[in-house]
């Protein structure tokens, strides 16, 4: 294959793995158009000056990437993603352990991570509980150990600190796995407190009708009717607060 | 050893050097890298330059617009926002009083 052979492929390449990242045929074309600009003036190959297509197209899109979801996660790169209360400490060491640094926790309490493309650090996190106003006096008093505030939520303040403080080099993460896809880690015991939550409502629910139905009779299946329309008109403006915060 | 830590110095200030070198008008891809070489940066790969216009560009403190010549394929021009005259003047402050402090530490007791 010819110098414009080699060229003419590695374009099809870096147009195709842009196009799978969801850039515009216009911004497709004057990209390609812009580069091979570039290749002429440098007279360099392809691949020897921005790298292999698949990584080049990465690269190029990382900011679309941080501000998208991570079903389409990067191997490396940004990552949100959140865990409950009971296992949220378990959860960010075992992902520290492989490499995933917590910037900060975003308002929808998602923890927005990031890993190393070139040599990720293993990390270790603590979380406490604490007053806003004393949440600066905590973080010094944790300084002098290593521990660097890495978000809050609402009593919870989370923080940081690179294991390469305590072991040096041998903190670099061999081989990392790839970035997981899930964003929502929840355990047994959130599952059961949802669980009771549902339970006792239900119960409410059926002694107030049974209170009601003694003041005054009720039709029963009117009430639950009532109760079901309002439990899912409530579950779906719920749900509507939550999806609006998130696209915002 | 010695590239590598030249490498990681640059990581942390290339973004800063890209819009210093808009400063003084509009320029492309190829010229800009042309400019950081004869600023003494060494070579800097399109597959290192790019990824930066594009987050600079779409952090707004870049402008781009393409343009398509008379023969060839045609070139993405690129100038400083306000926002990035803004921050580069701000930044720059601030690497500077870092390289400052870097200059005083490693100088400390030296023999001049």
């Amino acid at each position: 294959m010819g110098d414009n052979g080699v060229r003419d492929a590695y374009f099809t390449d870096l147009a195709a793995r842009l196009r799978e990242r969801g850039v515009t045929e216009e911004r497709i074309t004057a990209t390609i158009d812009d580069l091979a600009t570039y290749l002429s003036e440098s007279g360099t190959d392809p691949e020897e000056e921005f790298g292999p297509a698949a990584d080049f197209a990465r690269r190029l899109c990382a900011d679309d990437e941080a501000a998208g979801d991570a079903a389409s996660a990067p191997a490396s790169g940004t990552w949100k993603w959140t865990a409950d209360i009971f296992i949220d400490q378990q959860r960010l060491n075992e992902f520290g352990a492989q490499g995933w640094e917590v910037e900060t926790v975003d308002k929808n309490g998602m923890f927005v991570s990031r890993r190393d493309p070139e040599r990720p650090q293993r990390w270790e996190y603590r979380r406490e509980v604490v007053r806003p106003a004393r949440r600066a006096a905590l973080a010094e008093s944790l300084a002098p150990d290593g521990w660097e505030p890495c978000g809050t939520w609402w009593y919870y303040a989370y923080f940081k600190r690179p294991l390469a403080a305590s072991v040096g080099p041998t903190a670099e993460v061999a081989s990392p796995p790839p970035a997981p896809r899930a964003r929502l880690f929840l355990s047994g015991r959130y599952y059961l407190l949802a669980a009771c939550t549902i339970i006792l409502l239900v119960l409410a629910a059926v002694v107030i009708g049974w209170m009601l139905d003694s003041v005054t009779p009720i039709e029963i299946l009117d009430y639950a009717a009532g109760a079901v329309v309002g439990a899912a008109v409530a579950f779906a403006v719920g749900l509507w607060v939550i999806l609006r915060n998130r696209d915002s | 050893m010695a590239a590598d830590r030249r490498a990681n110095w640059l990581k942390g200030v290339l973004d800063l050097l890209v819009l210093a070198s808009l400063r003084e008008g509009e320029s492309y891809g190829y010229e800009i890298a042309k400019t950081l070489a004869d600023g003494g940066f060494g070579q800097i790969k399109g597959g290192t330059l790019y990824p930066v216009l594009n987050r600079l560009e779409e952090a707004g403190l870049l402008a781009a617009e393409f343009r398509a010549a008379e023969r060839g394929p045609g070139r993405r021009y690129y100038r400083l926002t306000d926002q990035g005259r803004e921050t580069l003047a701000e930044q720059s402050e601030l690497w500077l009083a870092f390289g400052e402090s870097v200059r005083a530490m490693l100088t400390k007791g030296m023999r001049s």
